[in-house]
């Protein structure tokens, strides 16, 4: 029985753990994996904002909130990954210059919202889209 | 009539309650990234639950006595507390997840933090545990369940290329590692299959004081019920790959589950969708924490169920309440529900063929079944699902070690 809550401890703590990157490879593939999932939240609140005529207030507050908060962790667990390279600092400023972008963008969208409601949807939805293009 | 009505209602009850948290979250994540290249995996999970009910139901009905009654009794008390120990884990975790689907949903209905629900609701189901009889409670809450209904119409209005999500039957996205699709398909097997609901619905069966002439209902409500879920599951996997797998958006949060329903229908579709994941996780919430109650009480030999007063079954009443502040004790921690419902399926797994054994050997047992012992298919076919959750369980927890729990 120990064993077992040992090893499920184990397993709980190893998927909650950031591995080092061992060289710029490894630290491109981890910068590619943060646009990606960068992009993922970007898309997700675009579809929302597209549609935000048609959603509720609180629903919206929600799904932005949430890509606001997903995007600060995506952007804290990546910086936390020390480049092992000057080449890989380059990569970095580029990678979370670009999160911190889109961070902005859904920052500014529910201060809108929190003031009667996103304004220029369209608008607002097109900068979304070009931020998620870049991401990708 | 009188019997047809009572069909009609246990099929719509089983309907509306199959879909609980894990289904949700499986289905959406597996259909934004995966599209329907997974539905495969619903429809053998529907399979083996609807096997495994069935005969759960049928032990009931024969011996007016549990499963977990009769686990001890017939692998004795050790190999019964390593079954006890897996099941009661896995229905632990379960409702923390259910408790913080539930609490997520209220938030979406309201805009306000998902923690500040957790113990309304643990207080809200422990209240209704408590006081409401078990016949209404399933009812109220597996017909009010049936309001997920929403996301087949939802993909009906989305207008989906049809063609294409057949096509995505037989061939899974390029992009996607091997790894990583077994390890949902692991997930959505655990999701289909979750132990709880066995238990639930054999201790149900004992509540209700079903007999042999009860077998046709509980037989109507897993064969038709089961698989109207099961196909519930698929339109929530579907809106999610026609929504989300064209951009790419992978699903982390209960709030983007239900976006394809908003896109489809509207505010309307989305106020809907909200009480239907409301009522699937409340619902799901008092399944899980009685089937804790039931597991510990019938393995101790305790006074256990609804029909007794609380104060004859002490023991088992206080089991649900320590389970129900345990699992909003995990919640309120901050941990992601969505998270622990990810886990909570992956263990669940794991532990599938400790649950579903014990249930087919007392169902192949004449000593307790006499008439009503399995026959040769059934016995065939819950022989090769045993196989098959035995490979499940050994490759779940490596599978998610190797995928970073499927990331």
């Amino acid at each position: 029985m120990r064993a077992l809550l040992a090893a499920v401890a184990l397993v709980v703590m190893l998927g909650g753990c950031v591995s080092p990157a061992w060289d710029d490879h490894d630290y491109a593939l981890k910068a590619q994996e943060t646009t990606k999932t960068a992009h993922s939240v970007v898309e997700m609140a675009r579809l929302a904002v597209q549609h935000s005529t048609e959603l509720h207030g609180p629903y919206l507050k929600t799904v932005l909130t949430d890509a606001a908060v997903d995007l600060g962790n995506v952007a804290q667990q990546f910086g936390g990954v020390q480049p092992p390279s000057d080449a890989s600092d380059q990569v970095r400023d580029r990678t979370l210059e670009k999160v911190q972008q889109a961070e902005d963008e859904i920052d500014a969208l529910l201060i809108q919202l929190r003031r009667g409601g996103i304004e220029q949807p369209r608008q607002a939805a097109a900068r979304l889209e070009k931020l998620a293009g870049e991401l990708q | 009539m009188k019997k047809a009505f009572a069909v009609t209602l246990g099929i719509l009850t089983a309907f509306g309650g199959f879909v609980d948290i894990g289904d949700l979250v499986a289905n959406s994540l597996v259909g934004a990234r995966f599209g329907m290249s997974l539905a495969w995996v619903v429809v053998v999970g529907v399979v083996g639950i609807c096997l495994f009910a069935e005969m759960s139901g049928r032990i009931a009905a024969t011996s007016q006595r549990p499963v977990f009654d009769l686990v001890r009794e017939r692998l004795g008390p050790r190999a019964g507390v390593v079954n006890l120990s897996a099941s009661f884990f896995v229905s632990l975790l379960t409702l923390a997840a259910e408790v913080g689907g539930a609490s997520l949903a209220l938030e979406l209905a309201t805009g306000v933090n998902y923690l500040l629900w957790v113990p309304g609701v643990a207080f809200v189901a422990w209240l209704v545990m408590w006081r409401v009889k078990f016949e209404n409670m399933e009812r109220i809450f597996g017909l009010l369940g049936l309001v997920l209904v929403v996301f087949a119409v939802a993909l009906w209005a989305l207008g989906p290329d049809w063609g294409e999500l057949a096509g995505q039957l037989t061939s899974p996205p390029q992009a996607e590692g091997a790894p990583t699709y077994w390890y949902y398909a692991v997930a959505l097997l655990g999701g289909a299959m979750t132990p709880y609901e066995v238990f639930f619905f054999s201790s149900g069966g004992v509540e209700e004081k079903w007999t042999r002439q009860d077998l046709v209902v509980a037989r109507a409500n897993v064969f038709v019920g089961f698989p109207l879920g099961g196909l519930l599951s698929l339109a929530i996997a579907a809106c999610a790959a026609t929504v989300f797998l064209p951009v790419q958006a992978q699903v982390e949060s209960l709030a983007q589950m239900v976006l394809p329903v908003g896109l489809g229908l509207g505010k309307i579709g989305l106020a809907l969708v909200i009480l239907g994941v409301f009522a699937a996780t409340f619902g799901a919430t008092l399944e899980t924490a009685l089937s804790c109650g039931y597991t510990l009480s019938q393995y101790f030999g305790w006074q256990w169920g609804k029909l007794v007063r609380p104060v004859e079954a002490a023991r088992f009443h206080t089991v649900l309440l320590v389970t129900v502040v345990l699992a909003a004790a995990l919640i309120l921690t901050t941990v992601d529900p969505v998270m622990v419902t990810e886990y909570s399926l992956v263990f669940s797994a794991a532990a599938l063929p400790l649950t579903y054994l014990p249930v087919l050997m007392i169902a192949n047992d004449p000593d307790y079944m006499g008439d009503h012992v399995n026959g040769r298919f059934t016995n065939a076919l819950g022989t090769f699902y045993m196989v098959l959750l035995s490979v499940v369980a050994v490759a779940a927890i490596p599978l998610m070690i190797a995928t970073k729990a499927g990331q």
